[in-house]
């Protein structure tokens, strides 16, 4: 019996994962990989600014307040208000609900622009941190870009003046024989084909691909922390939670073990 | 202090009741960890209705206001995201510890004469529970409560003749809209934790009548004291209270591994179009149960025809009241048994699960043949166990324990 257990679910898990569901980040395959670090207050910072001055005109954080942004990543609330709320109404205490008329926006991109408040939860952070960085041209579009994480996005690529424009080109790639080495003709030269879809960077941005993929890190750490901004709070808490349970598993463990004794 | 006891005695059966389902409660005295799960799912009902009460006091019941509440919750609320965390994986914590409690009467012939009524009385908890753990689902009306109440809701309008007025009778209007929300509130919230408390109760005071089972499966009664008490058992109270703490507290570990560090399980507690607002216009590109229903939302989709499918699932949960009647063997515990009820049980201990992982993933032809095969494995085993159990050979469970 023991014997034919693990057999079975070798064959059964081989039928069953064997089918492909669609890639997490769209005809980009693989999502990038992404880190958040929600204890670095200079990135968060920076993200939100970044937020503000690019995102927020048209993508609300309406389950999110100000103030709570503010003392969650230590800005002092007249700087906020000086150089990141434009909006002379705004109180501390407001939801960030945006600028932007929902009627307007379905005129301008035939969608409104959604929340971003939980993004990337809705998503996951590496999601989103592809998607921002796979914008490429394509003319048939109406704003003139399309993405490969998410094809036919209605979003014009708004930080295009700091990413430079990126078309999809095609490149050599090696190729590798069946036994994982990379092929080779008999001159020894590597043989190569090309291949098509890859994002190709024109390089004329205001940013260097490292900076820029630098400002969407921060961005998305910073879209990390709003979608969730107990999280840093929770993650500590429940190592003293998990550290009491242990504590009190041995001591009721050792009681126990002692009134075992009885009946032994 | 004395007198005052004394005076409440007289009017209330306080020490009666104490000594009779506490302090000298008998217990079998050898039992395994199988039999901790019955007193966590107790704990984990306690921790449902006394998150559940908290949440209530964020939580906004209607159409426009009920996913921005739970965020208001989240984020607003001191200490909200724990009270909403620990009801999401108290959620799931539940069901895991139900399952494991079910799968340890299948093991142990637990629903055995003269146990019956305590395995439908358990029976019937699991099935209040699966209403319940659906409703909360719809509460916080994200994508994944608007399109899987669509799913579930649609079935009842398979069913002939009523089919369409029974829809529109549970949905309080023609779509999915706040009178759906409100009903689905208080039948959550009210009507059904009644129930579930009523049943529980129920549950326990028949255990208490007949007396707990053992993983021997043998009769402790047959051996009393001269003061009529089972030799092989020990006092509810502090025995099996000591041992129970211990499982609460490892329990209570991984609660809190996940409730802390994966809420969403993965996307099992919490599926992640949750986190989208329900929009009534753009369905999510697959809908998905949460993990505990997961097994039979594969058998639903096995069937191609959605009555068929709807009347095989109810079958799959039905036929657990009738397994005390299905099972003839002469012993109890699977340790006595004979090798084809062991076959039987591991055949069908990963079918319910394969099922359950074939519930969460999109539908490919070699999936649905898959859910074929372990509906057919499902069902056999209850249906083919008067046969098997009554004709293979079991071997002679010990006198005592």
């Amino acid at each position: 019996m023991k014997h034919i257990t693990p057999l079975f679910f070798l064959i059964f898990a081989t039928y069953i994962f064997s089918a492909g569901d669609g890639a997490p980040c769209g005809d980009y395959g693989e999502c990038d990989t992404f880190k958040p670090d929600l204890w670095n207050s200079e990135s968060l910072q920076k993200g939100f600014s970044t937020y503000i001055n690019y995102c927020y005109g048209c993508h609300s954080l309406k389950y999110s307040r100000w103030n709570r942004i503010a003392t969650d990543l230590d800005i002092p609330e007249d700087l906020m208000f000086k150089y990141l709320i434009f909006d002379s109404e705004v109180k501390s205490g407001d939801l960030m609900t945006g600028s932007m008329i929902k009627f307007n926006a379905e005129q301008w991109f035939g969608v409104a622009p959604p929340d971003l408040t939980l993004v990337t939860r809705a998503h996951s952070p590496e999601w989103v941190y592809t998607y921002l960085r796979t914008f490429y041209e394509d003319e048939s579009k109406q704003y003139g870009v399309n993405n490969l994480v998410y094809p036919g996005a209605a979003m014009p690529n708004v930080l295009l003046s700091l990413q430079g424009q990126q078309i999809l080109g095609c490149k050599d790639i090696l190729t590798y024989a069946s036994n994982g080495g990379v092929k080779r003709d008999e001159k020894g030269n590597n043989i190569t084909e090309e291949r098509c879809g890859y994002l190709l960077s024109l390089n004329n941005g205001q940013l260097s691909t490292e900076e820029f993929d630098q400002l969407i890190y921060d961005l998305t750490n910073f879209l990390t922390y709003v979608g969730e901004p107990a999280k840093r709070v929770r993650e500590r808490m429940g190592w003293y939670v998990i550290f009491f349970f242990i504590i009190f598993t041995a001591l009721a463990h050792l009681l126990y073990r002692e009134y075992q004794k009885d009946y032994h | 202090m004395d007198t005052i006891y004394k005076w409440f005695n007289e009017r209330l059966p306080i020490s009666n009741t104490f000594e009779r389902h506490l302090s000298k409660h008998p217990v079998p005295k050898k039992v395994n960890f199988w039999y901790l799960f019955g007193a966590l799912a107790s704990v984990v009902l306690i921790v449902q209705i006394l998150s559940g009460i908290w949440l209530m006091f964020g939580y906004e019941n209607s159409e426009e206001g009920a996913f921005a509440s739970v965020e208001y919750i989240m984020r607003d609320i001191d200490y909200g995201w724990l009270i909403r965390y620990m009801h999401t994986t108290g959620a799931s914590m539940f069901f895991a510890v139900v399952y494991l409690h079910m799968f340890r009467g299948l093991l142990y012939g637990s629903y055995k004469k003269p146990r019956e009524l305590v395995w439908i009385f358990g029976m019937s908890i699991y099935l209040i529970m699966m209403a319940e753990g659906f409703l909360g689902y719809v509460l916080p009306y994200g994508q994944m409560s608007y399109w899987g109440a669509q799913v579930i809701i649609s079935l009842f309008g398979a069913i002939p003749y009523i089919g369409e007025s029974l829809e529109i009778w549970i949905r309080g209007d023609y779509y999915i809209s706040g009178s759906t929300i409100s009903r689905f509130f208080a039948l959550h919230v009210v009507a059904l934790p009644l129930m579930l408390i009523a049943l529980v109760f129920m549950h326990l005071v028949a255990l208490h009548e007949v007396g707990a089972g053992n993983p021997e499966g043998i009769d402790i009664e047959k051996h009393l004291d001269d003061d009529g008490i089972p030799l092989d058992s020990v006092p509810f109270f502090p025995y099996k209270v000591l041992n129970a703490l211990v499982g609460i507290g490892v329990f209570g570990t991984v609660f809190a591994i996940f409730m802390f560090f994966f809420p969403e399980g993965g996307g099992y507690f919490i599926e992640a179009p949750n986190f989208e607002e329900a929009n009534p216009l753009s369905t999510p590109e697959h809908i998905a149960p949460v993990w505990y229903y997961s097994p039979y939302y594969s058998m639903l989709r096995a069937v191609p025809d959605k009555l068929g499918g709807f009347v095989v699932m109810a079958a799959a949960v039905a036929i657990l009241f009738v397994v005390p009647w299905l099972d003839r063997s002469k012993v109890n515990s699977i340790r006595y048994k004979g090798i084809w009820s062991k076959i039987a049980i591991l055949l069908f201990a990963v079918s319910f699960i394969t099922l359950g992982y074939l519930g969460t993933v999109p539908v490919t032809e070699i999936r649905t043949l898959m859910s074929i095969i372990c509906t057919i494995i499902y069902f056999s085993f209850f249906l083919l166990m008067p046969i098997y159990t009554s004709f293979e050979k079991t071997s002679v469970p010990p006198e005592r324990l």
